[in-house]
């Protein structure tokens, strides 16, 4: 213990006193640093303040700078949304505005050549031959004012003012009593240097080798209102070097068919004659009326052109619902029709339409109430099936009070007018259409239609036209009045190829006292649906493979066709007198030539817009 | 018995199970007359959606056209855009056509 230990305990007492000593310059130490620490925590702490500050500010400018991107971005789509807004609501003025959004305009030019040429029938001309009686007696009398031939030429007047008089089938039979020598007298002015013109006019071959024509039409539709529109139609046709109708009346001698004598009021603007526009349809329709598809329309109706005629004329395959069929009717009547088309899913299209037109105004009654009725007709029409596949019709209509020549002017006969109402005409109809797609490389189109008219003389006869009755009588031989029942069918069909080649014939046959009511047909000789006999056409259409511009219907073609008309009986498309055979025709006292057959060859170019 | 009783009831809740998937062959049939506005045949051609405007409403409506005549007239442009329409669907989802036709007059 000794030794070691007091060492031990010695260092361990040095130790002790030195520790203090050691530990009190190591605290002073110590606390310097801790007096350095605490400045610089001092400091710390002051920079983590600023800092802190920094951080404070720059969250607030942080969120100032959203809420002004906020600000800024809600401004903006505002302002784009608004712009938009307002670009909308221009386009919506401006589509409005335009033209288009109302109206519609359309329209077509057609030029036509045709080739006509005919045979007639040996007759005496009526017209003539009162005119050389006439002219022979007036030169008479002006060469030698002799009491005989004063009184020559009275008598002459005399009859024709007593003939004029003349209104029934009893008073004609008692006019002609009464005036036999002076019939028999007519026979002797056949002929007469006072006229160079001989009555008696053999059979002969007419011909026109050129007959040049323009025609016009002008399509308008315009939608007035909602469910209300104005529909028009402007035309213009006549033949290259006249303003009239001479080409086709065959000016200078008798007409060959009392629809070719002139135009007239349903016929101008389809029967060749001057380039003065004409307003062919106008009328306003009413449709979707109680929210039904029911409609009503009145005007200058769309009674022209009618189905199958389309298929020729390279129309739209379907009329549509306006229209009439084109055997029974075309005309262009001023009229109204009320329509209406069911929903029947097993009747897909059907429609029915009540018809009216007047075809006939004749202004005031006269102070002694023997005044000439209007002309009206009213019609029914029912197509239960209208689709592409196939169209059906039917359709009644009467003729009510039947005039025995139109208003004209400049006639071989000269100024013709209505003396007398002959009675009425019924007509039914009933036809189809069909297209048969993909019938070798193209498409077939089949149409067939048959019709029957049923006449309803009264006891008038027409005094300027011989006393001859509805459908009854000849000239100077009246018949008592007698129900005529004519019939007629057409059949035709037309293949369409993918070239835009379309090939038709078409073949139409009337009975002996068949009479429909289309003077308006847009043929030259005569409308060929009231040949009493048959008439055959065929047709190719080339249509020019050219983009459609002014509309989707646009387009232009080339037509050539041939008709030929073999008559059986006279009088196509004449409800004045009844029909005589033609092979009896032989020097007949007639007011047209009969013609016993004919041809027109026709090429066209035609333009739809 | 109890065999044959709950396959009678087995079939009668199959019968009334089929009997609520054929529901929609009933569906709501919409009617309106509207211009076409827009019309897009598919590329296939066996169908067609046409945009029409109704009348009293003013809100545009598609019509979805299937059947081949209706098409046909689309096609060759019969009914274009402009043309009002008379129009009833089967308001299945896609307005399937049943009757689309220009609306009649004249």
């Amino acid at each position: 213990m000794d030794k070691r230990f007091k060492q031990k305990l010695l260092a361990a007492v040095i130790a002790g006193m030195l520790l203090p000593a050691a530990a009190m310059a190591t605290e002073a130490d110590l606390l310097k640093r801790i007096e350095a620490l605490a400045q610089q925590n001092e400091l710390l702490a002051k920079e983590l303040q600023a800092l802190k500050g920094q951080v404070q500010a720059n969250e607030v400018k942080t969120a100032q700078t959203a809420e002004q991107v906020k600000a800024v971005s809600a401004a903006a789509p505002s302002a784009d949304a608004a712009a938009l807004e307002d670009l909308k609501g221009q386009m919506a003025l401006l589509q409005k505005k335009s033209l288009g959004s109302w109206l519609t305009v359309g329209g077509d030019y057609r030029f036509r050549y045709d080739y006509l040429e005919g045979q007639t029938k040996t007759f005496t001309d009526v017209n003539q031959l009162f005119t050389n009686a006439q002219s022979a007696l007036q030169a008479n009398f002006f060469a030698n004012p002799s009491v005989t031939n004063a009184g020559a030429l009275s008598a002459l007047m005399m009859f024709a003012k007593d003939m004029n008089n003349v209104k029934t089938f009893d008073g004609a039979n008692a006019f002609l009593a009464a005036n036999s020598p002076m019939l028999t007298g007519l026979s002797g002015f056949v002929t007469t240097p006072a006229t160079d013109k001989s009555a008696f006019v053999p059979a002969y071959q007419p011909k026109n080798n050129s007959l040049f024509s323009n025609r016009f039409e002008l399509d308008l539709n315009a939608k007035a209102t909602q469910d209300v529109s104005v529909t028009a139609k402007l035309n213009m046709y006549k033949v290259f070097g006249s303003q009239n109708d001479g080409a086709v009346t065959n000016a200078g001698s008798a007409p060959f068919f009392a629809d070719r004598v002139g135009v007239f009021d349903g016929t101008l603007g389809h029967v060749p004659s001057t380039s003065y526009l004409n307003v062919d349809r106008v009328y306003a329709t009413w449709s979707n009326i109680a929210d039904k598809e029911m409609w009503f329309s009145i005007g200058r109706r769309p009674s022209t052109g009618g189905a199958p005629s389309n298929l020729r004329n390279n129309t739209a395959v379907r009329p549509g619902n306006g229209g009439t069929p084109s055997l029974l009717v075309d005309y262009a009547f001023d009229g109204v029709t009320l329509g209406y088309a069911p929903e029947i899913d097993s009747l897909p299209g059907a429609y029915a339409k009540l018809c009216y037109g007047r075809g006939l105004e004749t202004g005031y009654s006269d102070s002694l109430g023997n005044s000439l009725k209007d002309t009206d007709m009213v019609g029914l029409a029912l197509v239960p099936i209208d689709t592409d596949p196939l169209r059906v019709w039917l359709q009644w209509n009467r003729g009510m009070n039947i005039f025995d020549a139109p208003t004209m002017r400049a006639t071989y006969f000269g100024d013709t007018v209505a003396k007398t109402n002959l009675g009425d005409i019924d007509w039914l109809g009933a036809g189809f259409m069909t297209t048969h797609k993909n019938i070798g490389p193209g498409t077939l189109q089949v149409f067939g239609d048959v019709a029957m008219s049923i006449t309803r003389p009264n006891n008038n006869v027409s005094a300027q036209f011989g006393f001859q009755g509805l459908m009854t009588g000849a000239f100077f031989s009246p018949e008592a009045p007698t129900s005529k029942t004519g019939t007629a069918f057409a059949l035709g069909v037309r293949y369409d190829l993918p070239s835009k080649s379309k090939f038709g014939f078409e073949w139409n046959h009337g009975s002996k006292d068949w009479i429909t009511f289309a003077p308006a047909a847009d043929d030259m000789w005569t409308a060929k649906v009231g040949t009493r006999g048959n008439v055959y056409e065929a047709y190719w259409i080339q249509e020019l493979d050219r983009q459609p511009i002014s509309s989707y219907v646009s387009k232009a073609f080339f037509r050539v066709g041939v008709q030929y008309y073999k008559f059986d009986y006279t009088g196509s498309n004449n409800w004045v007198g009844a029909p005589v055979e033609i092979n009896a025709v032989n020097g007949d006292m007639m007011t047209t030539t009969p013609l016993e057959n004919a041809v027109n060859l026709y090429a066209t170019f035609e333009v739809k817009f | 018995m109890k065999t044959k009783l709950s396959t009678l009831i087995a079939v009668a809740v199959l019968g009334l199970s089929s009997a609520t998937f054929s529901v929609n062959a009933f569906a709501d049939e919409g009617k309106m007359v509207g211009p076409v506005t827009k019309i897009t045949l598919a590329a296939d051609g066996k169908s067609a959606v046409a945009v029409l405007k109704d009348s009293k409403s003013g809100e545009p409506v598609s019509i979805t056209i299937t059947d081949d005549l209706t098409l046909d007239k689309l096609k060759d442009k019969r009914i274009q855009p402009g043309d009002e329409i008379r129009a009833r669907f089967d308001k299945d989802g896609k307005n399937t056509s049943k009757s689309f036709k220009k609306t009649a007059g004249c």
